[in-house]
């Protein structure tokens, strides 16, 4: 009797729960379903705005650009930052629960999905009646990536961009007697002097280079392209990384790990500790993360070069396709669901416009989404040359960072066992870097097929 | 039995404990019940973008599982743990518990500092380990001025983490045995003390019987602890260290399929899979109890 009437209670209770839980749905649909007025003149409904982001890094310069804003709009914002990988956790609860940041930052990674499914909110009525923004005047890439493919709505605006430069440790090159790195190396002179610091470093457990193997966009994605292969091709419906092109750019690769840190070092350390603890001279890093290095410890011994390019028709010059660098850009999104729709575009818009751009270069923050916004970033880390990753856009080419509607799937086992980690482990043989590669095209073919 | 009818005042007194215990009934519903039969019933869908769209796909997660190596390795690799974890914890909190339950100096300022690993945050004590099996710069290795890759040897990553999670345990398995010494009444150790037992023959033969509801119900919490662990794996061990494989715990396969990978289908499928595990587990050692566990 007794476990009938506790049964009864939960049902009921388990009953009022689902049905509280249908009420909210629909009341928050029916919000959605009907579009705001757009108006951007000011007058906004909500007195504070929430931005989620996850670079630390970026918080300073972000914030006083946003105290800008604030000063027109009386809105107050308050950015939180989240670690990446919690940063996905949470917004993908927050679509489940409803309970999203106003702004926040899309990334390529995800971007797809978030568009597909009517969680952020459309932008294109904002942008045809916001005179500072162009799409024209981004870069085409970072545009394409937030538009969705099947309507052609835009469902964020390109807050930055971000390239790929060679960062190297002075104090160790001299210590090593190595020359330093120049804009005109190619891969090979990289593994020679990676090679020489290794051997010398030994008594000191220090290692001419380092990268591992989740160092994929600031890393070895970059030799795979030099060498005439892609990770993703450009419709995003396949990889050439197990191709001829594709196993001599890993087999590069292959010979830069067998001159540096070892996996069992890489896997436990980031590689970005081992460079600011004096124990790796090398180390390739993307413009995003400058300011980490800009203020560590020894950063008057740090110096930034071009990446490395390779020289597959052998003429001894960089030329069309030999040197690539990465780039990405981030987007400013706003939730669907956001209160005040107006209030949400209108910090958008003031991040992107080319006030908003410029300060973010000024400030060092990053390099700007817009075009031509950036030449200010070079500037900004006073004592430090930067120049190289507005350099490399002008000499070598650039590449979109391989992305697929659910990148995260292939990317992770490619950093796993039976992808691309069995060759970090083993970088003396060949065989297995060159099995790895074919590994890899399965991966990547099976998880765009599943998707 | 032919039931009988309450009277008013029994009614009143029926209703009254009905809403005292609702709070915990309703916490339990909300927290514990719809959760797993959401989880159940998601199992059984290759579930879409954020938990919508989904399709029936019967069982099909439950054989994909199945008939995938990495599952195995880590239910292996979970049961490694739980073999460190709860037979040592145990162990030693227990010869712990016996020393600090004597009326010495300083017992209070030992239980305090036995209990503190309880009381921080397990992703701070895992941060911190971290750094002390670090092969390069960690505090054991320079020590010791050995070369142990704590962490990174795939044969000795599982007990690196296995001694943490004694390290984080023994605090509180040791309070819940004072509390169950305390139990015992003080007569049985005077009447072996006059019979002529030695502290070890009274440990033996008093103190462990008379503590055995209190072992035996640690052990089965600890079990049902070790089998869900997941914050050590998941803040010692990075996603590109060689010993992961052999290392990672079911519940933290479990995070990666449904966080990082976003197939909650399958993530639903291994929990279910992992809850059925416990289940039999637990069945098991009730029916152990009566073999093992003494009554007074």
């Amino acid at each position: 009797m007794k476990l009938k009437k506790i049964t009864a209670l939960m049902l009921a209770s388990a009953m009022a729960l689902s049905l509280t839980a249908c009420g909210g749905g629909s009341d928050s649909k029916g919000g959605s379903d009907t579009p705001a007025e757009v108006n951007l003149d000011g007058d906004f409904k909500v007195s504070e705005l929430n931005v989620k982001i996850w670079d630390n890094n970026q918080l300073d310069g972000l914030q006083k650009i946003a105290d800008k804003w604030t000063e027109k709009s009386g809105v107050k914002v308050n950015i939180d930052v989240v670690t990446w990988d919690n940063y996905w956790t949470l917004l993908e609860a927050g679509v489940q629960g409803g309970d999203m940041p106003d702004v926040f930052w899309m990334h390529s990674n995800t971007a797809q999905m978030y568009m597909e499914n009517d969680v952020l909110l459309n932008l294109d009525p904002y942008i045809e009646k916001d005179d500072a923004i162009d799409l024209k005047n981004y870069y085409e890439g970072i545009v394409n990536l937030y538009t969705r493919s099947d309507n052609g709505a835009h469902y964020a605006l390109p807050k930055d961009h971000d390239t790929i430069a060679l960062l190297y440790n002075k104090a160790l090159f001299d210590k090593y007697g190595v020359e330093y790195p120049t804009d005109d190396w190619t891969w090979e002179d990289m593994y020679n002097a990676a090679s020489k610091i290794t051997e010398a470093g030994k008594a000191d457990g220090v290692y001419g280079y380092a990268v591992n193997v989740s160092n994929n966009q600031d890393g070895w994605y970059n030799v795979v392209y030099d060498y005439g292969a892609q990770i993703i091709t450009d419709d995003h419906k396949g990889t050439t990384i197990g191709s001829e092109e594709g196993k001599a750019g890993m087999e590069m690769v292959r010979k830069l790990l067998s001159v540096g840190a070892p996996q069992s070092v890489v896997g436990q350390t980031g590689t970005d500790s081992l460079f600011q603890s004096g124990l790796t001279a090398m180390i390739t890093q993307g413009s995003w993360m400058i300011n980490s290095f800009y203020t560590a410890e020894h950063a008057a011994d740090y110096a930034w070069a071009m990446l490395p390019y390779a020289d597959t028709n052998g003429n001894g010059a960089c030329d069309k396709g030999e040197r690539y660098s990465a780039y990405n850009g981030l987007g400013w999104a706003a939730s669907a669901k956001t209160e005040d729709p107006n209030a949400a575009y209108s910090l958008i818009s003031y991040f992107c416009s080319e006030e908003g751009q410029k300060m973010q270069s000024e400030l060092g923050v990053t390099m700007a989404g817009m075009l031509g916004a950036s030449d200010a970033f070079a500037a900004a880390f006073d004592g430090m040359d930067v120049s190289c990753f507005i350099k490399v856009e002008e000499e070598g080419d650039l590449y979109f960072r391989p992305y697929t509607r659910k990148t995260t799937v292939w990317e992770d086992k490619l950093q796993k066992k039976g992808g691309f980690l069995d060759a970090w482990q083993n970088p003396e043989d060949p065989a297995v870097m060159s099995a790895a590669c074919d590994n890899a095209q399965k991966i990547i073919d099976d998880a765009i097929a599943a998707e | 039995m032919k039931k009988q009818k309450m009277s008013v005042a029994q009614k009143k007194e029926a209703m009254w404990s009905y809403l005292f215990v609702a709070p915990t009934i309703i916490g339990l519903v909300v927290l514990n019940f719809y959760p797993i039969f959401s989880t159940i019933y998601q199992s059984f869908f290759k579930t879409g973008d954020f938990g919508l769209g989904n399709i029936f796909n019967g069982v099909d997660n439950y054989v994909k599982l199945m008939s995938d190596s990495t599952i195995w390795q880590a239910f292996w690799n979970t049961i490694k743990y739980a073999i460190i974890e709860v037979p040592f914890g145990i162990a030693i909190a227990l010869v712990l518990a016996v020393f600090l339950n004597k009326k010495l100096a300083g017992t209070s300022a030992f239980r305090t500092i036995f209990f503190l690993p309880m009381v921080c945050a397990p992703a701070a004590v895992a941060m911190v380990w971290k750094w002390l099996y670090n092969s390069q710069f960690g505090l054991l290795n320079n020590i010791f001025g050995t070369q142990i890759e704590w962490i990174t040897n795939p044969k000795i990553a599982w007990i690196s983490i296995g001694v943490i999670g004694v390290w984080s345990i023994i605090g509180y398995n040791m309070v819940l045995f004072i509390s169950g010494l305390q139990e015992i009444p003080g007569d049985y150790y005077e009447a072996a003390r006059i019979d002529g037992a030695s502290g070890i023959r009274q440990f033996f033969d008093i103190t462990i019987p008379l503590l055995s509801p209190t072992t035996f119900f640690i052990v089965q919490t600890r079990i049902i602890g070790a089998l869900t662990i997941f914050d050590l794996m998941f803040m010692v061990m990075d996603k590109t260290n060689v010993a992961l494989s052999k290392v990672q715990s079911v519940v933290y396969l479990f995070y990666d399929y449904s966080f990082n990978i976003g197939d909650k289908g399958m993530g639903s499928a291994l929990v279910v899979i992992l809850l059925i595990f416990i289940m039999i587990v637990t069945v098991i050692l009730q029916a152990a109890e009566k073999k093992f566990v003494y009554h007074n």
